[in-house]
Order: structure tokens, then sequence, then C-alpha cells
């Protein structure tokens, strides 16, 4: 998985180009579609024809808007045709969150989820439940429809999809399971990068980017054509890897009208390469995040309790520092404040890597032990809390907020006695308090002073940006709680180690019934459960 | 280091230390440290790694160390406000890093680590640091300090984390004023280099540094850290008291740093242990009142500086926890009665750096302005500067 996120990074064009050497060019057997889907990436070529596409975009932004603003606020999702999506689609949700590999559509389409599964991608089952006033949904799953790629015969991801072919082995050769599988996957990839917003968001950039006055504001330009080629370069990907399906299910029907099982058999390889690539694409999708690729920072606090609660914070810790050093992240401690007899009352690492922030977003919150404390003379069972925040670090230092130097109040973080001469102190922690916003860090690791307040700067730095980001995007609210904010209430894992042994998450109810291996930094079950489980309600709800 | 001869500098009023050297300020790359100069020790972490042991051994080294550590709980800092477990685990930590070769490699390398020094010798630095306070600088022979890593060794003071200061207060000076950047500067009593280093390394390209110390000890060790951070053409180190060595440049200076020994005499002797018993008296005790080496440099000062010129000196803040305070503010009144009698002066602690900005405000035949004092992170006054008129 790493070594492909970073073959990703290496390649400007990205991997899909990668692995379709060539997409333009096999595009030559869909002249019409190869225009029709720039156009949407062109809106402001006057010399395209009138298109479908653009006479229906005014509904489908109306739609996007509608929906982005209800994700804005959480608190409204209770109106009543959402949770009608959400009672529809629990079930699926909840198979893919329960086991890891169900995160592969292979996977998660196997036995009785097939349907489960199917209903999610279905135009005509969505249209079901557009009585519920959702006139836009049906409208632009139509005009989606009428742009999409499709083979010679007419048969598009949605219909291979609708067709609910079963999905068999891949050792097993039959195109329309791989067909199957690799549709899905398409699908799920659309979903998690919230294909339809990414649409929308790329016709304001795009109508932006051609505006003539742009580049007036070099720092705003830098910004929106930036977020434009990013956008633009994972819309061409799946566009891509969407034709290169149906060319090769063309072939494949081709090879057989001709008797030509040298074609087939080719065309057959092609079909099971993308089949395996796909699951690859599946987990990239899930970080398509602005601030994904980002390192980051990760902050455990121990709740009330004293010592137990300590000595679970310091658990905590620890099951980071080995998560990270298991997916190969440099590691170092930022701060650390112990407890009076075991464990920490507070600590901060630095993780350094790539989609650091990607994946440890999806810790923040409370994590609850239960087991019968060591610190216990009575052996009576415990319950103790320990809360995570998870900071990204800005890689791009022109998206930094600029901080004030006389916003700061820097102090000597352990400051007694006289100093200078009189004092030979190896400790040389320093606190940073960022007046306006109350943001604090300490850092106390660094054999120099300047060196540790030069950590805490950057610490302080993170927050402000995060905050600033927070403000500026809310969809990311939910990542960007400092651990003042996060209530004791917003438990995300519960680790049972008495009287019965299991780690539950929360949020997905993926479950583990062996505590020790995610103590010892096992998580990615957790984490890409949690991550596929938010994208894909995010899109439900939409 | 002080101008006046008293006997307890009589160590280093060996005639011959005494020729000064009167060298060009930029030649100084060329030419050796004077052959009186002791060659330094190389610390811990920049010696080969020619000595090894086995993982398991240096666990058992790792869990008595840790052990000692933490046997000493608060004893030290309620006896004289020194470090604490916590602390000296974390200085265990860094003892680690600094004596094998790959710290963060340990458990790769089948069995076996590479140190810098033998596990018997780590045993005994430890049991020093631990047993005997000996300052952990010189434990491992060097400091880390702003963004450099000096060598330290007895007989020189160790750089303290407030002083770091003086250099950020020297960067916002020179910052918008072309004529500072890239004039001439003094570090006196550099001791192991750190101020001259520093500010060397925020001025510009014409800026040049003049260190001195009356230790040849002192001027040995800051010789290997100019070295080390390749500063020879930038920082010329000059052995001898004050402005002894700077006849050459009176008038010419463009800024003048110091952090003077500032301790009053009957201090020593209860502070803690890593300061009293192992560093150099000569870099802390600045007479009956602390106040000696100040004023001398304060009254210098005006001699040395051309006009415009910048000044800091970090100076004493009186230690509130100390059970003399009543006794040195008594002898501090005195002192200041005799110098200045028609001042009325408070017995305050604070009271005695704004003696000193008075004094350069005032006495000082109006050489200064724009006086100011800095406060370090721990929020005490900790820096005079100013500029002469």
């Amino acid at each position: 998985m790493s070594s492909f996120i970073l073959r990703r990074r290496a390649s400007s064009s990205g991997s899909w180009q990668l692995l379709c050497p060539n997409p333009e060019a096999k595009s030559g057997f869909f002249p019409n579609l190869l225009f029709s889907t720039l156009s949407e990436s062109q809106p402001g070529n006057l010399n395209q024809p009138l298109n479908p596409q653009n006479v229906l975009h005014p509904i489908g932004k109306h739609r996007i808007l509608d929906s982005g603003f209800s994700s804005f606020s959480p608190n409204t999702s209770k109106t009543p045709s959402r949770s009608l999506q959400n009672l529809t689609f629990s079930s699926s949700i909840f198979v893919s969150g329960s086991k890891p590999l169900a995160l592969s559509s292979g996977n998660a389409a196997s036995g009785k989820n097939i349907s489960g599964c199917g209903v999610l991608g279905l135009p005509t089952v969505k249209s079901l439940y557009s009585g519920c006033g959702r006139f836009g949904l049906v409208c632009l799953f139509g005009t989606q429809a009428a742009v999409e790629p499709s083979t010679c015969d007419g048969l598009t991801v949605d219909r291979i999809i609708a067709s609910e072919w079963p999905i068999l082995d891949e050792d097993e050769s039959d195109w329309k399971s791989h067909a199957a599988a690799i549709a899905q996957s398409i699908h799920l990839i659309k979903k998690r990068l919230q294909w339809k917003k990414l649409l929308v968001r790329l016709d304001m950039l795009s109508a932006e980017v051609n505006k003539p006055d742009l580049w007036n504001d070099p720092v705003h330009a830098g910004k929106i054509s930036r977020e434009h080629g990013s956008l633009l370069g994972k819309m061409k990907e799946v566009q891509a890897f969407e034709r290169e399906l149906l060319e090769h299910v063309d072939m494949v029907k081709l090879a057989r009208e001709e008797n030509d099982a040298e074609l087939e058999s080719e065309s057959m390889n092609a079909l099971l390469n993308m089949r395996r690539t796909s699951k690859e694409k599946e987990i990239e999708a899930l970080l398509a995040g602005e601030q994904d690729p980002c390192s980051c920072y990760i902050e455990v606090q121990a709740g009330a309790g004293g010592t137990e609660s300590n000595d679970w914070a310091a658990m905590v810790m620890q099951m980071y520092k080995m998560w990270a050093q298991r997916r190969g992240y440099n590691m170092t401690v930022v701060d650390e404040m112990p407890g009076e007899i075991a464990g920490i009352k507070r600590a901060t690492i630095k993780v350094d890597g790539e989609y650091a922030f990607g994946y440890a977003k999806a810790e923040v919150g409370v994590h609850r032990l239960v087991r019968i404390s060591p610190f216990d003379s009575n052996k009576r069972r415990h319950t103790s809390f320990a809360a995570v925040a998870v900071t990204p670090i800005l890689g791009d230092a022109s998206e930094h907020v600029q901080i004030n130097e006389s916003d700061l109040r820097i102090e000597r973080f352990r400051s007694g006695g006289a100093g200078g001469q009189h004092a030979n102190t190896t400790d040389s922690a320093v606190r940073i308090v960022h007046v306006p916003t109350g943001i604090t860090a300490t850092c106390q690791n660094e054999r120099s002073q300047h060196q540790n307040k030069a950590s805490a700067m950057a610490v302080i730095q993170s927050r402000v940006d995060q905050l600033e980001m927070a403000h500026q995007n809310k969809m990311n609210a939910q990542y960007s709680q400092s651990l003042t904010d996060i209530t004791w209430g917003s438990q995300i894992r519960s680790y049972v180690l008495q009287p019965y042994r299991m780690v539950k998450d929360l949020r997905t109810n993926y479950e583990v019934s062996d505590p020790d291996s995610v103590l010892e930094g096992d998580l990615d079950g957790f984490i890409l459960s949690y991550l596929s489980a938010c994208l894909d309600k995010d899109e439900d709800d939409n | 280091m002080k101008l006046s001869f008293s006997p307890r500098l009589s160590p280093f009023l060996k005639p011959s230390l005494f020729t000064n050297v009167h060298r060009s300020v930029c030649s100084a790359s060329s030419i050796p440290p004077p052959p009186t100069t002791p060659k330094p020790q190389t610390p811990l972490f920049l010696r080969p790694p020619t000595h090894s042991t086995t993982t398991s051994d240096l666990q058992i080294w790792h869990d008595w160390a840790n052990t000692l550590a933490s046997s000493v709980g608060s004893t030290f800092v309620d006896l004289d406000n020194g470090p604490d477990s916590t602390l000296l685990r974390r200085e265990l930590k860094w003892l680690m890093e600094d004596a094998i070769e790959e710290p963060k490699n340990i458990d790769n390398n089948d069995g076996s680590v590479r140190l810098r020094v033998e596990i018997e010798e780590l045993y005994m630095l430890w049991k020093q640091r631990v047993e005997e306070r000996r300052p952990f600088q010189y434990v491992v022979g060097c400091e880390h300090w702003r963004d450099l890593v000096l060598c330290v060794e007895e007989g020189v003071l160790i750089p303290r984390p407030e002083t770091e200061l003086i250099v950020d207060l020297v960067g916002d000076v020179v910052l918008g004023n072309e004529g500072l950047r890239e004039g001439l500067w003094a570090d006196l009593g550099t001791g192991s280099g750190a101020i001259g280093i520093g500010i060397a390394r925020v001025l510009g390209s014409g800026g040049r540094v003049i260190a001195t110390d009356l230790s040849p000890t002192a001027i040995g060790v800051a010789a290997f850290n100019v070295q080390r951070y390749g500063l020879q053409d930038v920082v010329e180190l000059r052995q001898g008291s004050w402005f002894e060595p700077l006849k050459d440049v009176e008038g010419k200076l463009s800024g003048f740093v110091s952090n003077p020994p500032y301790i009053p005499s009957d201090n020593i002797a209860g502070l803690q242990a890593e300061v009293g018993r192992h560093e150099p008296r000569v870099a802390l005790d600045g007479g009956a009142n602390g106040m000696d080496d100040l004023l001398h440099l304060c009254k210098g000062a005006a001699v040395m500086l051309k006009p415009g010129g910048f000044f800091a000196f970090e100076f004493p803040s009186i230690p509130r926890f100390a059970t003399t305070l009543e006794s040195q503010n008594e002898v501090l009144v005195k002192a200041k009665t005799l110098v200045f009698p028609n001042c009325d002066y408070k017995t305050n602690d604070e009271e005695q750096c704004k003696y000193l900005v008075e004094y350069m405000e005032n006495d000082a035949g109006g050489s200064f302005c724009n006086l100011n004092m800095v406060p370090d992170f721990a929020g005490i006054n900790r820096f005079v500067t100013g500029f002469r008129r």
C-alpha cells in the first residue's frame, strides 16, 4: 500500500496513467464520449456544441449546494428523507465495517451482500425514494447516464453493476465476474471521492481558472489552479479507468464473435489486472482529502482518574508509536508530561510520512479502557479514558496562517529560582501560548531551549492552520477539534481487557477480539473501516 | 576574568598567558590557537564507535542507570534545586543517543551494539552524574545551545538556555541596520564560544567577531567550536582579561556582548551542586555584590563602541529562594551607596538591574541611549541593552 502511494506521488499524472499507458489513444473507440467528458471540465469553451450536461448544470449545482449545506451542520441530519436513506443503507455500511477485508468490493459483494452493495449504485433503485422530494438526484443521474462511457452495445459501468453478475474468485476466468468486480470498485471509488461534489467543484474551479483577471492575485490563483489540477487529475483517472474497463469488455465480446482465442485471453488478463489494481485504488480514494497526504501531530491526553488513567494514556500513545513504526513513518516525541506514579498526563508525537494525517485522523476522539487495574490493590475493575487529537502539518508554507510575534506568550515551562549562572539544568522546556486563540503548545524533549521553542512553535502553527481550515472548510470540522473541544462524550472506541477481551469501534461496530494486537499498533483495520464508512455515509447523505 | 588582580585568579596569572597576541581581525584562520592552549577533549558524540557490547549488557546498564535515576526522586530538588528523576531519565536517554552509534537501530543489529565508549565507562559516567552531581554537559562533553552543539569541558562555563536570547537580541538589531550587520563585534568572556558563534551566524558576510577569554582552557574549547562551525574566518579568539586584548579596536566596535560572572561571592557556596562544585568559579563569581565585572564592562562600553554601536549584557537577578536574600540586599545597598552616595536605593531584588540601567543613563556621562531591560522566558529581567550615542 505505501509503495503504491509512493508510486502514485512519484508520477505527476497519477498511477492510473501508469496502469493504462495510453488511455487517450484507446479512447478513440468513443470519440463522442471523450468530448463530452472534457466538456465537463471546460465549460468556458464556447465552441462547445449544445450539450445536455451544460443545460442541466444549474440543477446539479443546486443539489450539491443543498447537500453541502446539510453536511456542514451535522445536527440537521435527522430530516425524514435522510434518516430513511440511512436506514436503507445501514446494513451495507455495517457489513463493510465489520470485516477488514470487506473493504474491497470483491469481498463485500460476495454472498448475500451482493444486492446490498448493488443497490447503492443503482439509479433505478435510487429513484425509488426520489419521491421524497429529491428531484435533482434523479435528474443528475439521468444526465450522468447520458454522457457516461459505454460499450458498443450500450453497456455502462452502472449497468454492469445493475446486472448483478455474480462475482467469482479472481482465478475463475469469467469476464463478467471481473467486470462486475471492477465496476463495483469504480462505484466505490467515485463514492469515496464524492464524485458529484467533485464535478461541481471542478466546474466552479474551471470557471475561476478561465477568468482573465485570475492572476491579479497570484496567491489565490496558485491555490485555485493547484486545486483545479488536482481535481481534474482525479476525475480523468477515474474516467480513464472506466473507459479501460468498457474497452476490454468490448474486446472480449469482439474476440468471442471472431473466435479469436488469443485476443480473448489477452483481454481477460487485462481485466484481471484491472481487478487487482482496483483494490489499491479503493484504498487510495479513501485518502483523497486535501490534507490527507500531510504529516501530522498526534496528541494524547489522560482523562480524570489518576494513575490508572495516566497508564491508559501511555498505552494509547505507545499504540500510535508502534502503529507509526509499522507503517514506516518517522516518529518523534515532541512533548511528554509524565504522570506522578506511572504513565503520562499528556504527550504529543510528530508522525512524519505520506498520508500520516489521512490515516491518523480516524483516531480522533475518546478511547475507553475497561480492565482490572494493576494499580488497585483490591483488584477492582476500572474504566479509564484517553482523548486523542490529530493535527495535520501543512507542507506548503504559503498556506500557513501568518502568526504575529506579538500574539505569542513564550514562557519557560518550569521556571523556578533565579536561572542564568545560578542554575545548571538540561531542562529547557518552553510553553507557547497563542493569545488570540488560546492554543498552547509545550515542548521539552529537545536538548536546547531554542529547539524546544521551534518545536512548540511548529505545533502552534499547525494548530492555528487547522483552526483556520476549519473556519474555511467546515467539512473537515470533525477532524479539527482540539483536545479541549473533544468532550468526554465523543467516545470512538472501547478496549475491554476484563472480563472478556475485545476492542470495538463505536462508530463502525468494527471489532477485534485480540486487544494485544491492537495495542501493539495493528490499527489499520479500524482506520480503513472508519474512513470508508465515513465517506460512504457522506455520499449517502447526499 | 577580572580587570583587578585578585588572589582567586592566581592560576591564570602566569606571565606567558598575558602576552596578548595582536592579530588582525580576519586572519585567525591561518594561525592555530596559541601553543599554551590545551587541546580540548573530544565530546562523546564525536568519538569513533570503536567499542562494542551486546544489547543485553547495554540493557543491564540501562536498567541500572534508570534505577539510580529513579532513586533520586526529589532529593536534589529539595536540597539545592537540582535535577529530579524525570530530568535525569531524560538525560539518560540523551546519554544513550550520544554514546551509541545507531541509537534507533539497536534491535536490528543481531544482538551487538557499537559504542563510542566502553560500557564500563558508561557505568562510571552515570555514577559521576548522579552521585557526584557532575553536570550532564560535562559527562557527554557537549551542550545543545540554540541550533548548535557546543563542545564543553571542566573549566569552561556551560552556556545557559537563558543566554540564547542574546543572539536573538543581536539578530533583531542587525536586521534593519546594515552598519551593525557588517561591522565588528566583540564577545567578552566567551567561554565555550557560544555567544560569539551565535552572533557570527546572524551577522552579514562582512561581519566579524572577536571573542575573548581569560582562561586558556576556554580559548581552546572555543577554538574547537569555532572550527566545527567553519567560522575561523569570522570569529577571532583572543586571550586576555576583558578589554586588554581589544586595545587596537577601541572605538571601532559595532557591537559588544557579554555574559560576565555575576554571582555574589558569598552565594557561590550555596549554589546548586552541579554549578558550585563543578563549574569554574572564575566564570561565576562577580565579586562581593556580583556587580564588579558588569560595572567594569559598562564603563568600558563607552570607550569601545563607536557611535550607534549596540551592547547587550546578561546580568544578575538575585535568587528569590536564597536564604541570604536579606544580607545580599544589604551588601548591595552598601555597595551602591558607596559608588553613588546621592542615590536612594531600595532593598528590592529588581533594583539591581535598575541600578545598572540608571548608572548607564545618568552616570556614564550620557554616553548611551535607548537603554532597555529584557526579560528571559521565565519573566525575570535578564539582559540590559542599549546604544552608544
